[in-house]
């Protein structure tokens, strides 16, 4: 299955392609007041407000400045999703079209099912799904569900 | 981005090299490709889905790849003229300031000419002689007008003056004899009576021939004779005089009544310059040379005066004296001191560049308004660096650095931010996003994205390539660059310090200086403090100057505002003094090499010492020792200055030269901030242990920046040997 990697910090990520919609440079976020620090604002693409969250401040991390690198995974809504691949990422989705910021992205990668690996104990993580070993590099799978259902876990937030 | 409507440097440019033809080529055709494959990807669209929606998706997308490739082609074709461009400017910045240099080199010597030419017509000996002879003449005139006298005693007083000119003009033939033989910058020097006969003469082979020559006609004679007083001179341009076969080069001035500066014109004093061996050194040192010595081919080097002839050139066959050059009209006419001008045209067979540059002329001193310039084949312009030293600098930090010009940084990224991290990559990903959701008829889509990625990341590879080729181009061409200022700069000081050399030999045969010093007892000094003041008044470049007994006391100097300072110290344990006492020939002379000395209050002290020889001798014992304290900073800055590396007439960013000792100590530096006077410094070996004449080039860390270096250790000049110094040019990079 293919996956398409990105950087936020120093860490290697990966979604899989079948969760996105699109990918798109940062371009205006209208910001709203009251929001959390987390959400760098709002975005219009093609017609659908889409909320996009800031990656790194989500994972506690150094703020994802909009440069020239840094790109926005829109995410596809639950309704959107066709695909089933057996892992069980692609359910976990939000009712909402969902934008991450992050700091660069890297190429497609093909991942098999029996390469995903399940994160240590010791380095669990709410977000974190599975990990996989490329060669010398570490690829941490995203559970865009927790990331994307913000009103769910608020307290991950703060 | 801006860019350019205008391509200077089109694929088609002859200067373009093959290679860099074929990359274009190259890049060109597998961005045209990208057209027919955007083609087929629409008609894709239409047959693997039927919403209309992700028809629209799929045919957006083959349109920004067209976009793309469309920009990409412009932005190729820009930045190749952006890479010739920035070579281009490189190079004539380099030619222009070699051109500079080489007018400034002959200016500054001829500077030092109109400094010498008036202080020696003061002499004891020439004005004593001028006077015999002058009343000689008038005594003959006399003798023909009006018949007083009887013819008898007339004669006895004729011969009676006749045998005392004969004297003086032996003292003054031996005086004349060494003066060239202490500045060998002088063919002759030529000293000439109101009648305008030559009476006396520097040069022995010549003396037969010369004395009694007339050359009343000639302009340097006639506009000597009006000069108001000591402190005037005349040049006559380069051209024509009976006294020489040669075009000649003469300084004149008037010889007036005992010496005195503002006494009565009684004669002219004139020296013949050996301009042409001094430009011909000046100007074959500038160019290019092979591994034989022999200078390049289509690389010309010459002077042209106010009316556009040559006067001197570095091939005396293609570009012949007296004649007009085969130059563009505006670059024989340059109007401005300074002015300067760039052209491109075809010069003995070769398509050439042309930088010609009008002197500038030193402070008070206007020059003689001549140009200077360099031709150089265009093809030498963009011609490749093959060999390529080590420096532990990677070509990414190299690519970064200061060396590409900003415009050109600016162009790569934005080819970079159009392919393969920026607009064709997020293509491509959501292309593949696309094709994944349309399931199995996506599949077909896959290698139509696969194509588009490679060819965006085939031309950011080809151009990275080219950039890389480029910043190590630029690499070699500006340590070149810097080496050769480097050169400049040693010899520039060099060049100087011959002529202080010259002068303080040449000073301590005075003898009103060894009249003094003879008698010790009355200890009368006043006359020699009054010579000393003199002196020092005729030149620029001296702080003081200071005459030091057989004991090392200090007992006259030139300066009043210095005298109670200096007068009674003793000296005799300065190395500059116990030099000057052991000197034992008038060709001889003493130097301390730059220090922190009590005497003065500057910071940094150059001394040379000349022997005050018994009688004024040329072989002797040394009575005592003249010094010449030396206005060290205020010669060192202006070379300095004057070799720190430019673009456009801007000094580069971290540009600086200094000079270092033998101590590998800074003695004189552009940059206090980072390159102290005084200090240290700390830059690589092999350019701080030079041989004699030896440059190098080189990469170093400092002040948390990365320099590069060129340097030169000095090789003297003619017969002065250089103090071991070394020249070094810096620039940052990063």
């Amino acid at each position: 299955m293919l996956y398409s990697l990105f950087h936020v910090d120093k860490t290697l990520m990966a979604v899989p392609i079948t969760t996105i919609l699109e990918i798109v440079r940062p371009s205006m976020f209208y910001s709203i007041s009251g929001s959390p620090e987390v959400i760098d604002g709002l975005i219009n693409f093609r017609g659908k407000v889409v909320t996009v969250i800031n990656t790194g401040l989500a994972f506690g991390g150094n703020k994802v400045e909009t440069t020239e690198e840094s790109r926005v995974y829109i995410f596809k809504k639950n309704s959107e999703l066709k695909v089933a691949d057996g892992t069980g990422l692609d359910s976990e989705l939000s009712p909402d079209n969902i934008g991450l910021h992050v700091d660069n992205i890297e190429n497609v990668i093909n991942i098999e099912i029996d390469e995903l690996q399940a994160v240590p104990a010791n380095m669990a993580h709410p977000f974190y799904k599975f990990v996989v070993r490329k060669g010398d590099d570490f690829i941490i799978i995203l559970r865009p569900a927790e990331i994307l259902n913000l009103n769910k876990d608020r307290d991950l937030l703060s | 981005m801006t860019i350019s409507t205008e391509i200077k440097f089109n694929i088609y440019n002859p200067v373009i090299t093959y290679e860099h033809r074929a990359a274009y080529d190259m890049v060109l055709s597998q961005l045209h490709e990208i057209f027919p494959i955007c083609n087929q990807g629409k008609c894709k669209a239409l047959e693997v889905t039927d919403d209309p929606q992700k028809q629209k998706q799929i045919n957006d997308l083959m349109e920004k790849v067209e976009f793309i490739s469309d920009s990409l082609i412009t932005i190729t074709k820009v930045f190749f003229d952006q890479l010739y461009r920035a070579k281009e400017s490189s190079s004539q910045s380099i030619a222009h300031s070699m051109a500079k240099i080489t007018i400034d080199m002959i200016e500054r010597n001829l500077l030092e000419r109109t400094c010498d030419v008036r202080w020696w017509a003061l002499e004891k000996s020439f004005w004593e002689c001028v006077e015999i002879s002058n009343l000689l003449n008038s005594g003959a005139a006399k003798k023909s007008t009006v018949k007083i006298t009887p013819d008898s005693a007339v004669n006895s007083d004729k011969k009676l003056i006749e045998s005392s000119l004969a004297n003086l003009v032996t003292i003054a033939c031996t005086r004349l004899e060494d003066i060239r033989s202490s500045y060998t910058l002088y063919r002759d020097l030529v000293l000439v009576d109101m009648s305008g006969k030559v009476i006396a003469t520097a040069n022995i082979d010549r003396r037969e021939k010369l004395l009694g020559f007339n050359i009343s006609e000639e302009v340097w004679f006639k506009e000597a004779l009006k000069t108001i007083d000591g402190t005037e001179y005349f040049v006559q341009d380069f051209s024509k005089s009976k006294l020489e076969e040669n075009g000649s080069l003469i300084y004149s001035t008037a010889i007036r009544d005992k010496g005195d500066e503002k006494g009565e014109v009684i004669g002219v004093l004139g020296v013949l310059f050996d301009f042409q061996g001094e430009c011909q050194i000046v100007l074959n040192d500038s160019l290019p040379k092979d591994k034989n010595g022999e200078t390049l081919d289509g690389w010309f080097s010459f002077f042209t005066n106010n009316q556009g002839r040559v006067i001197c050139s570095s091939d005396q066959d293609f570009i012949p004296p007296g004649l007009v050059p085969h130059v563009p009209k505006s670059h024989r006419t340059l109007r401005n001191k300074g002015d300067f001008k760039f052209s491109t045209a075809v010069f003995c067979g070769i398509n050439c560049l042309i930088v010609s540059h009008k002197s500038e002329g030193f402070d008070d001193y206007d020059g003689l308004e001549w140009t200077s310039h360099l031709v150089l084949p265009v093809a030498s312009m963009f011609e490749r660096h093959i060999e390529n030293k080590e420096f532990g600098i990677t070509p990414k930090e190299l690519m970064n650095s200061h060396l590409i010009p900003e415009i050109n940084r600016q162009t790569f990224q934005e080819i970079q931010r159009n392919t393969d991290k920026g607009d064709i990559q997020l293509i491509s990903i959501n292309g593949i996003v696309l094709a994944t959701d349309l399931g199995k008829s996506g599949k077909s889509f896959m290698p139509i994205f696969d194509q588009i990625t490679k060819t965006g990341s085939s031309t950011t590879g080809k151009m990275e390539l080219l950039l890389s080729e480029m910043s190590s181009d630029m690499l070699n061409q500006t340590l070149k660059a810097l080496v050769n200022l480097s050169k400049q700069a040693i010899e520039l000081i060099d060049r100087n310090l011959f002529e202080r050399a010259a002068d303080v030999r040449w000073w301590s045969s005075d003898f009103v200086f060894c009249e003094a010093l003879k008698n010790t007892e009355t200890e009368n000094y006043d006359a020699v403090s009054k010579r000393l003041a003199v002196i020092n008044s005729s030149y620029s470049m001296y702080r003081d100057l200071v005459i030091v007994d057989s004991n090392g006391r200090i007992v006259a100097n030139s300066k009043l505002e210095n005298r109670d300072k200096l007068k009674g110290v003793s000296v005799s344990d300065q190395s500059w003094f116990r030099q000057g006492m052991q000197i034992s020939k008038s060709v001889q002379f003493g130097v301390q090499d730059v220090c922190n000395s009590d005497l003065e209050s500057e910071k940094t002290s150059l001394i040379y010492s000349g022997g005050i020889l018994e009688n004024g001798q040329r072989v002797g014992k040394a009575l005592g020792v003249l010094g010449i304290f030396f206005d060290w900073e205020a010669l060192a800055h202006p070379i300095l200055e004057g070799c720190v590396p430019r673009i456009d007439n801007n000094i580069v960013e971290g540009g600086a030269s200094f000079f270092t000792n033998t101590d590998h100590q800074i003695i004189a530096s552009t940059d206090e901030e980072y390159f102290t006077t005084g200090n240290q410094v700390a830059i690589p070996t092999a350019n701080l242990t030079l041989k004699e004449g030896e440059s190098t080039a080189g990469m170093f860390l400092a002040n948390g920046k990365k320099y590069i270096i060129g340097s030169t250790k000095t090789k003297g000049y003619r017969e002065y040997r250089g103090l071991e110094w070394t020249a070094h040019v810096v620039r940052s990079i990063d």
